[in-house]
């Protein structure tokens, strides 16, 4: 089956709401787009009270900023799907759709990639252990789920997640019993799950860690759409270069909010108008850039990301250990695509979100070239993992 | 270590307060019954039962339990219903389920 639409949001978050507000009050036809099964992004999760989302919303809760936008978008005409994935980024704006009961291509005169952030990971001894979980699975327990992530829970990270995390996990009742402000001398052991961290010789007894470094721009998409990129020192990867309208390189393609650079929820928020407002040509454009100018940005000191320990995992899809890869570089794999190749690390479900920055540093270092010279793997679809079958459905 | 006789479970939320939809469902995990509520993640379920591994990893048969939470790592991929490599952490309980650790790489059973 093949569709068609003006404008195509993929991420349903903040920026993708601002966009698709924007785009829908100019009268175009827009779908949005989102892999969970319902709309807010990280806001369904954020229980602090917001601020530079307007008057109409400051001070309400994240959640209640996700469920206010829930109900406006259902009555302006917006096509809502939720619980499907946007996979794929192809030639003319064709998206790869994948919805519970469909498969189709999506054909949009303009793609606003919506699609946030991801935990910033980083590789140290014993993170694979059961029991350890990213800041945004604790979160979701906590929130969404109404479920301690532990009874004895150590917080690993120094900036605002790691502040979240303590003070959500305190207010509903759980224990902080260590914070560890980087991963630079930790070490997490237990025979079968997480029963201790250790920090630099310091030990606690713990059943569960949260590992709350940050967030890390999510973009496949766009990358997929081979956009011209830039390296993000705030980031410390490579993002979408884009204009100041936040359009790509690649002409109708716009990437928007924590995407296109990790920031707070109400200039993702803000972003996506900008975008939505450019993307239908509307008349609002110039305001819409006026509040983005007025929100700015609030950006957090870069994490501490110390070397690897040689046995220590870094591919956890595909069981890549630190020494596999030090050797494939000295062997001269000095592109994070030869590395894949060369060692699988990267090639797993994951499609290398949590381990291609430690790839990356190591290449970095290794090599002794600047971490900005070590260009992003090749993206190719499917950005999520969806059957065989989904792909034989689309019409050519 | 988490006691396997109490959950995890928030009785009052500080800021959503009481659950308002708590459906009791019924799920087998590894051949023992386990209870669950309706429209919680798989993963979730276990885990507020004090279960955090999942799987064990293809290669080295390493245990594995949940890590990312929002469907995107292979690491709590499960065998639900004699479908291999179901991530749990995005699929709803449904009484009646049968949920087994998944073992490497699984093995596919032919329907009968």
């Amino acid at each position: 089956m093949t569709r068609s639409t003006d404008i195509a949001i993929v991420g349903a978050g903040p920026a993708g709401i601002g966009a698709a507000l924007a785009a829908a009050r100019n009268g175009a036809r827009v779908v949005i787009i989102d892999e969970n099964s319902a709309l807010g992004g990280h806001l369904r999760w954020t229980m602090a009270r917001q601020s530079g989302f307007g008057d109409e919303l400051d001070g309400l809760r994240g959640h209640e900023i996700a469920s206010w936008a829930t109900g406006l978008l259902a009555n302006t005409g917006v096509e809502v799907l939720t619980s499907a994935v946007a996979w794929g980024l192809f030639d003319d704006n064709a998206l790869g759709v994948l919805t519970a009961d469909s498969s189709f291509q999506l054909h949009a005169d303009r793609v606003i990639i919506a699609t946030g952030s991801t935990d910033l990971t980083w590789p140290f001894p014993g993170w694979e252990l059961p029991g350890i979980v990213t800041a945004t699975c604790a979160l979701r327990l906590l929130h969404l789920d109404r479920v301690l992530p532990g009874r004895r829970v150590a917080v690993v990270g120094a900036g605002s997640l790691a502040e979240q995390v303590v003070a959500d996990l305190h207010a509903c009742g759980g224990i902080a019993v260590a914070r560890l402000p980087a991963v630079s001398d930790v070490t997490v052991g237990g025979s079968d799950r997480v029963e201790w961290i250790d920090d630099g010789g310091q030990r606690t007894v713990c059943d569960t860690v949260v590992l709350a470094l940050g967030r890390q721009p999510d973009a496949q998409l766009a990358l997929q759409a081979q956009v011209a990129l830039t390296y993000s020192v705030d980031d410390g990867v490579f993002v979408a270069a884009r204009d100041e309208a936040l359009a790509t390189s690649v002409a109708g393609v716009y990437v928007v909010g924590d995407a296109g650079g990790v920031n707070t929820p109400a200039r993702a928020f803000a972003e996506g108008a900008v975008a939505g407002e450019a993307a239908t040509g509307g008349t609002a454009l110039a305001s819409a850039l006026e509040r983005l100018r007025t929100i700015g940005r609030q950006t957090e000191p870069y994490p501490p990301l110390p070397a690897i320990a040689d046995d220590t995992m870094v591919c956890r899809c595909e069981e890549v250990r630190a020494n596999v890869l030090r050797a494939a570089i000295r062997d001269g794999a000095i592109s994070l695509n030869d590395l894949k190749r060369r060692t699988r690390a990267g090639m797993g479900v994951c499609q290398g979100i949590y381990c291609n920055r430690a790839m990356a540093g190591m290449i970095a270092s290794e090599a002794g070239v600047p971490i900005g010279s070590v260009v992003s793997m090749t993206a190719r679809p499917p950005a999520r993992l969806i059957p065989m079958a989904a792909m034989a459905d689309l019409e050519p | 270590m988490t006691a396997q006789n109490e959950t995890l479970r928030i009785d009052i939320h500080p800021v959503l307060g009481d659950n308002p939809r708590p459906t009791p469902v019924s799920v087998l995990f590894d051949g023992r019954p386990l209870a669950a509520l309706a429209g919680e993640s798989i993963a979730t379920a276990l885990w507020a039962n004090g279960i955090v591994i999942n799987r064990t990893m293809p290669d080295s048969g390493s245990p594995r339990g949940m890590f990312c939470g929002v469907g995107r790592c292979p690491d709590c991929m499960m065998t639900v219903d004699g479908e291999l490599n179901v991530r749990t952490c995005v699929t709803p309980v449904r009484d009646g389920m049968v949920i087994e650790t998944q073992q490497q790489l699984g093995t596919w059973k032919v329907r009968e």
